[in-house]
């Protein structure tokens, strides 16, 4: 599914201006770091895409449909095929590792067999699986994101919308999660991660989109995190 | 399948997370139902009462205490058209059928000296509707002193009940409006207590139904609880306060088949239901829908 944003304009009331007339596009399979520093925008780019927000003005489109004109139960069909690791979206801390991966198939209605299959084949994935039994709070800063990057994909999401994933984290952990987000986008998921983790975009060099202060300003193939024109 | 084994695993969780909230939500509904169901089997007792007492076709005129004036009385009570039979009852047989009435205690009746009681007439009318008339022409006979008639107790009691049912329409109506916010408050509390959990679910996408029901499930599952428990409680408190008034005012014709309980119990617990269901969606609904809505 591709993401397009055709001329949009968010503002929070009175009158904060998050968004002014952004104009991008995102295909399938791509791999795009949302940069700039914070207040530009990033966040409230990533919940239009999810439809926690609609646009004040221009048009949000997720594979075919405008996010404005849908209906409330072909939202949830859409949600499904959108992954988040959200900054604010923590683990839920009375459910363990398993548990909380179990949480977002139960949720759509999987049937338990699959789930518990699937939840393993996530947990196996992401190197989880000898802490599947704890609770978040027993586990690393870095565990704790990667067990929230299994949520995100246990559903296998067409689109995986990271915002600042690797926040908290030292380097090595830092790296250890880009090698994982690299690998999921390798298997065909569109994956878009708001950073501003200077690192990481330098290193794992990808298409990078700048904000500064709700405006699109840079869109490069290959990008560094500052554009050249400021080093 | 699996869609409805987590939301009823959801509801246990629910259940069991707010359980001093589940509990005193049980107990309010429990003393609500109670209520109500105590008094609508007042209200039908009393109905009850009224039609046995409507029934009756006897007029009893007491008469001063000769044999003339008896025979005069009856006499006269016969020629009317709308008199179907007449007896008299003697002082004598007055006290006879006092203590048959007594049993046990007739013993103490023996250790009256003289007969209080007075001798009378028994009047048989052939319709409800002739005893007034009957009673008025009978109490302007100078050898009568008193005429005692359903239709009279008939009327006092239809007050009793008129003024009962209103009490008791009240009472349902604010017992139930009580139950409702109850049951709607510990619905509400449940829902604010996992916010974040519903806005996740509906963020991953978990259709609204999926995230409604156990909190519709719970709310129907208290509700019809309170109701049955007050049943039980209501059935064995009628079967009490049945025996204690026939032993204390043994002339009281009551409604003594306990089914009655379960038929007013029936009402009840579909009461408890559709109050439980009613107030849950209307809680979590509104919640729901608040959180799904985009900005
Ligand atoms: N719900 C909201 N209500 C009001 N203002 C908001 C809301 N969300 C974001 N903003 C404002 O929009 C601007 C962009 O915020 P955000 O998208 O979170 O930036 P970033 O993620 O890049 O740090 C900020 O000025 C922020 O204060
Ligand atoms: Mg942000």
């Amino acid at each position: 599914m591709e993401i397009r944003f055709a001329g949009v304009t968010k503002q929070f009331p009175p009158d904060i201006v998050a968004l002014q007339d952004i104009f991008l596009s995102i295909d399938k399979g791509e791999f795009v770091y949302l940069v700039g520093p914070t207040g530009s925008g990033k966040t409230t780019l990533l919940r239009l895409v999810t439809r926690e927000l609609v646009p004040t003005k221009g048009r949000v489109t997720v594979g075919d449909v405008n996010i404005r004109k849908i209906a409330s139960h072909n939202l949830a069909y859409l949600r499904r095929n959108i992954g988040v690791v959200f900054q604010d979206f923590r683990l839920l801390p009375d459910l363990t590792v398993h548990e909380n991966i179990d949480f977002v198939q139960e949720v759509i209605g999987v049937p338990f067999q699959s789930v518990q299959k699937r939840t393993n084949e996530v947990l196996d994935r992401l190197g989880l699986w000898r802490k599947r039994n704890l609770f978040p709070e027993q586990i690393s800063g870095g565990e704790q994101q990667r067990v929230a990057i299994g949520r995100a994909i246990a559903n296998s999401p067409s689109i995986l919308l990271a915002d600042e994933p690797t926040g908290n984290l030292d380097t090595d952990t830092a790296d250890e999660i880009l090698q994982l987000l690299l690998s999921i986008n390798a298997s065909g998921t569109t994956l878009v991660v708001a950073t501003h983790n200077q690192y990481i975009v330098d290193s794992y060099r990808q298409r990078v989109i700048e904000l500064r202060k709700g405006r699109l300003i840079r869109d490069e193939r290959k990008g560094r995190y500052r554009s050249d024109g400021d080093l | 399948m699996g869609t409805f084994r987590y939301m009823i695993r959801d509801t246990w969780r629910l259940l069991s997370r707010h359980s001093g909230l589940s509990f005193l939500t049980i107990v309010t509904s429990v003393a609500v139902f109670f209520l109500v169901g105590a008094s609508i089997l007042f209200v039908l007792n009393t109905r009850y009462l009224v039609e046995t007492v409507e029934g009756d076709l006897t007029i009893q005129a007491y008469v001063q205490n000769s044999e003339e004036a008896l025979e005069t009385v009856a006499r006269k009570a016969i020629s009317y058209d709308s008199v179907s039979s007449v007896k008299v009852v003697t002082a004598k047989e007055a006290l006879e059928r006092l203590k048959a009435r007594l049993g046990k205690l007739a013993e103490a009746v023996a250790l009256l000296e003289e007969n209080p009681l007075p001798p009378s007439v028994e009047v048989q009318v052939k319709k409800a509707s002739f005893a007034t008339v009957i009673a008025r022409e009978l109490i302007t006979m100078p050898e009568v002193e008193e005429v005692v008639y359903a239709g009279d107790i008939a009327e006092r009691l239809q007050k009793i009940s008129r003024f009962v049912s209103r009490l008791s329409m009240v009472v349902l109506v604010v017992s139930l409006a009580s139950a409702a916010l109850v049951l709607f408050n510990t619905i509400r509390i449940g829902v604010y207590a996992r916010k974040d959990e519903i806005s996740k679910m509906l963020l991953v996408g978990a259709s609204r139904s999926f995230v409604i029901f156990p909190y519709v499930l719970q709310g129907v599952l208290l509700g019809t609880l309170g109701a049955a428990l007050s049943v039980l409680l209501l059935w064995f408190s009628y079967g009490m306060a049945l025996t204690t008034l026939e032993r204390s005012l043994p002339f009281l014709r009551l409604l003594t088949d306990r089914l009655i309980v379960l038929r007013v119990g029936a009402v009840l617990v579909l009461a408890g239901l559709s109050v439980g269901w009613i107030c849950s969606w209307l809680a979590a609904s509104r919640f729901v829908r608040r959180a799904s809505r985009s900005m």
